[in-house]
C-alpha cells in the first residue's frame, strides 16, 4: 500500500462505560439453559464435525504409488474415488512437531493456485489434513516436463513444437500476470506435461504477488542459470520482467538443447550473461550501477550488447522473427524487456510455421511419472541432483524471504 | 494483492448475506447452548474491538504492515464462522491469525518471536511450547480451505484517490474508516470495492473539522459527526438526488458514483453498520472483554 503500511498507530479507544447490553445480541434470543447435552460432548460432538468435513474430502483420494520425494514433500499418483480420475497428491512433510510452522513454499503453492485457474497453470482440486500432513491434490501431468524432451537426444522436434510449447507457457505466465503473481522460478523442469500435450505452470512455491510499490523483495530467488541480470544485480524492486526473462531462457534452451547461458557461481553467471548479451552499461541499461550488487567492469572488458545478427545467428531454427521475439526477452534492462502480454502479442505466433496441435508434439513416456514426482517435490530453486551444482539450494534467509 | 477478486476464493466461498451469516452462527450456537449461557461474551464488535487491540499490541515491535492486521481480522472472522468461539482459546487463534497473515502478507516473521511476544502479552494463556502455534495453523489453514488470499478495500482507495480527487486528509479518514470496518461483519458481508467506497464517502461528507489526527481508527474524529444527523440527512439526500444538492464536493462525488454503478444500496447500507459499530463502541471496555474471555478460557481449560 502506498499509504502509511504500520500499524503501530493504535486506535484512540478511552471510553469505559458501564457495560450493560455486553451478552451478544443474538444470545439473547436463546432461551438461557436449554438442552441436556453437557458442555463436554458438545465440544466433541463439533471438533468431530469439522474434521469430519475434512475427512470426507481426504476419503475421496486413494493414494497410490510414490512417484517422488524432495527435501520437503512426497508426491504420490492417486485416484479421486467419485470420479476414478488420476490425480497426483502432494504431502508436505511437517517438519519436527510443527516446531518451525508451515513451510513458506507449502503456503505460496496452496495461496496461489487455491485461485488460479488456467489450462497452462497446473490445476488445484483439493487440500486436505491427514495424519497431521497436509496434503495438497493437483492434477495428474503424466507426459514427464519439457527439460525431459530437451534433454532426451532420441527427440526430435522442430520450429512448430517450439512455437507451441513456448505459446503455451506464454500464455500461463501471462495469466499470472495479469493475476498480479510473479512465478519467480521458471525453468524447463517446471513445465510439465499434461497427457494431451499441453504445457502447465508447475510449483508456485516462490510465487509471490506484486510487491506495493517501494516495498522490497528478495533478490534471492529463481534457479540460477534462469534468473535475470537484475536479481544477480541484488535489485529488491522488480516486475514480470523477471519471468519474462527466465521465459527467454527456456526459449533459447529449447532452440540449443542446452541451457544457454549455465555460470556456476552468481558472479560466473553475470560474466556468461555478459559474454551472451553484452555488459550492462549505464548506457545501456540507466541505474544499472545503483544496484547493490552491481559489478563495475573496467573500460577494456565491456562487450558490446548483441544485436540482432548475434541472435539470427545463434537461433536459426526460431527464424528471424523469433530471433527477434527472443531478443526481445533478453534485454538487459528489465524496463525494455517485453512484457508477458507484448510477448503474446508478437507477430512470431501467426506467422509460419503455424504451432503444431498439442496432441501431436513429441511425447515421452517412459518413466515421466516418476519426473513429475521428482518435479512436484523438490524445493523451488533447487536444480536436479544429476546438475552440477547439487546443493545450490536456494539460500533463503529469513528476513529477506519477501 | 494477487489474483482477480471476481474470480477469487473471496468472492465465491467467503462472501455471506446477513441472513447466511447469522444462520451459520446460529448453527454453531445451537451445538453447545449450555457453553453459550454459561459463558456470555461481549458484543461481536466490542469483542473484535479487543481483538484488533490485541493484535496491533502483538504486531507493535514487529513493525507489521496494517494490511496483515487487516488480513489477520479476516481469518479471525472466517475461523469463527466455522467453530464456536467457547471452543478456541482466543489469545492462541488469534496469535495465530497474525502470524498466518504475516506470512501471507509477505512480512514473515519467525514462529518463536511470535510466541514470545504473545507470551509477553498474555502469559497466561500461550505457552512457551511452539508446536502448539504450528498446530493451530494448521487448523486455521484446514478450517478456511487453504483460502488464504484476502482482497483489501486499501489498494481501491489508493487507486480511487487521483481519479475522483482525494486531498491526502480525506484519504488518511477513509484509511482509517477501513481500519474500522474489520471490526464488524462487513468484510464478510461486501465486496473491497465497496468498503472502499463507503469510506471515501464517509470521510467526504463527515470530513471533520480538525484535520490531521485520525490515529489508526476514525471512530473518534467520526462518531459524532454521524451521530448528530445532518451528516446523514445530507447523505441521504445527496445519495437519493443527483439534481444538484448539496455541497459542489459531495455533488461531484455522487455524480461519480452514479456513473460508475456501483450498487449504492449496499454502500448505504455499510455506512449504516459503520454507525452501529461508532454507536456500539461507546460501551466497549477492555477490562470487561478480557474478563469474559480469561473466565471462559481458564474454566474450560481452553488454554492447555
Amino acid at each position: 500500500m502506498a499509504l502509511s503500511p504500520f500499524a503501530s498507530r493504535s486506535p484512540s479507544v478511552a471510553i469505559s462505560s458501564p457495560n450493560t447490553a455486553l451478552r451478544l445480541k443474538a444470545a439473547a434470543a436463546q432461551p438461557a439453559a436449554g438442552s441436556a447435552m453437557s458442555a463436554v460432548p458438545a465440544a466433541h460432538a463439533h471438533s468431530e464435525l469439522t474434521e469430519q468435513l475434512n475427512d470426507s474430502v481426504a476419503r475421496n483420494y486413494e493414494r497410490g504409488k510414490k512417484l517422488g520425494e524432495g527435501t520437503y514433500a512426497v508426491v504420490y499418483q492417486g485416484r479421486r474415488r467419485d470420479t476414478a480420475a488420476t490425480v497426483a497428491i502432494k504431502k508436505i512433510k511437517v517438519n519436527a512437531d510443527y516446531k518451525d510452522g508451515l513451510a513458506m513454499d507449502a503456503i505460496r503453492e496452496v495461496k496461489y493456485l487455491q485461485e488460479l485457474s488456467h489450462p497452462n497453470v497446473i490445476a488445484l482440486h483439493d487440500v486436505f489434513s491427514k495424519h497431521e500432513n497436509l496434503h495438497i491434490v493437483l492434477e495428474f501431468l503424466p507426459g514427464g516436463d519439457l527439460e525431459m524432451l530437451i534433454k532426451d537426444q532420441d527427440i526430435h522436434y522442430g520450429a512448430a513444437d517450439i512455437k507451441a510449447w513456448m505459446g503455451m507457457l506464454a500464455r500461463g505466465v501471462w495469466f499470472c500476470h495479469e493475476n498480479f503473481v510473479l512465478h519467480r522460478d521458471i525453468k524447463p523442469n517446471n513445465l510439465l506435461i499434461a497427457a494431451d500435450g499441453e504445457v502447465k505452470l508447475a510449483d508456485f512455491g516462490l510465487a509471490r504477488s506484486f510487491a506495493d510499490p517501494y516495498l522490497n523483495m528478495t533478490h534471492q530467488v529463481i534457479t540460477r542459470w534462469y534468473r535475470p541480470p537484475e536479481l544477480l544485480y541484488g535489485a529488491r524492486q522488480y516486475s514480470g520482467a523477471v519471468d519474462v526473462w527466465s521465459m527467454g531462457m527456456v526459449f533459447a534452451e529449447l532452440v540449443l538443447r542446452v541451457p544457454f547461458v549455465a555460470g556456476n557461481t552468481d558472479l560466473d553467471q553475470i560474466s556468461k550473461i555478459c559474454e551472451a548479451f553484452g555488459t550492462p552499461t549505464e548506457e545501456n541499461w540507466p541505474g544499472v550501477t545503483q544496484l547493490p550488487n552491481y559489478i563495475p567492469t573496467d573500460g577494456s572488458h565491456i562487450i558490446p550488447a548483441s544485436g540482432r545478427d548475434f541472435f539470427l545467428r545463434q537461433f536459426p531454427t526460431a527464424g528471424p522473427v523469433g530471433a527477434d521475439l527472443l531478443m526481445s526477452m533478453c534485454a538487459l534492462d528489465p524496463r525494455k524487456r517485453t512484457t508477458a502480454l507484448q510477448v503474446l502479442q508478437h507477430s512470431w505466433w501467426t506467422i509460419d510455421p503455424r504451432p503444431t496441435e498439442k496432441e501431436a508434439l513429441p511425447q515421452k513416456r517412459k518413466s515421466a511419472e516418476k519426473k513429475m514426482g521428482d518435479d512436484l517435490s523438490r524445493r523451488g530453486g533447487e536444480l536436479p541432483d544429476d546438475s552440477p551444482f547439487k546443493n545450490a539450494a536456494r539460500q533463503l534467509d529469513f528476513g529477506a524471504m519477501k | 494483492m494477487a489474483a482477480n477478486y471476481w474470480a477469487s476464493t473471496q468472492r465465491r466461498y467467503w462472501l455471506f448475506s446477513r441472513e447466511k451469516l447469522a444462520e451459520v452462527r446460529e448453527r454453531l450456537r445451537d451445538r453447545d447452548k449450555v457453553t453459550h449461557s454459561q459463558f456470555p461474551l461481549p458484543d461481536q464488535r466490542l469483542l473484535n474491538v479487543y481483538f484488533n487491540q490485541q493484535l496491533i499490541k502483538l504486531g507493535k515491535r514487529m513493525s507489521t504492515r496494517q494490511q496483515a492486521i487487516a488480513t489477520a481480522q479476516v481469518y479471525l472472522k472466517r475461523f469463527y464462522t466455522k467453530n464456536e468461539i467457547r471452543q478456541t482459546n482466543p489469545y492462541l487463534v488469534l496469535t495465530t491469525a497474525f502470524y498466518l497473515a504475516c506470512k501471507m502478507e509477505e512480512c514473515p516473521q519467525h514462529i518463536r518471536f511470535v510466541v514470545g511476544e504473545a507470551r509477553g502479552l498474555w502469559p497466561e494463556f500461550i505457552t512457551p511450547d511452539v508446536a502448539k502455534l504450528g498446530e493451530c495453523e494448521f487448523a486455521l489453514i484446514s478450517e478456511m480451505s487453504s483460502q488464504l488470499i484476502v482482497h483489501h478495500p486499501y489498494r481501491t482507495l489508493s487507486e480511487l484517490q487521483p481519479e475522483l480527487p482525494l486531498s491526502s486528509d480525506e484519504v488518511a479518514l477513509a484509511w482509517s474508516v477501513i481500519n474500522d470496518h474489520y471490526l464488524t461483519d462487513l468484510p464478510l458481508l461486501h465486496p473491497p470495492h465497496i468498503i472502499a467506497i463507503m469510506a471515501i464517502i464517509v470521510a467526504v461528507v463527515f470530513k471533520p473539522s480538525h484535520p490531521g489526527g485520525f490515529p489508526g481508527s476514525a471512530q473518534t474524529a467520526l462518531a459524532g459527526a454521524m451521530r448528530d444527523g445532518s451528516g446523514m440527512n445530507m447523505l441521504a439526500a445527496a445519495l437519493g438526488d443527483n439534481s444538484g444538492a448539496g455541497p459542489p464536493r459531495i455533488h461531484k462525488l455522487v455524480q461519480w458514483l452514479a456513473e460508475s454503478e456501483v450498487d449504492i444500496k449496499a454502500v448505504i447500507e455499510c455506512t449504516q453498520e459503520l454507525l452501529s459499530l461508532y454507536e456500539v463502541w461507546e460501551q466497549y471496555s477492555e477490562k470487561h472483554c478480557k474478563e469474559l474471555i480469561g473466565r471462559m478460557v481458564k474454566s474450560k481449560n481452553l488454554d492447555k
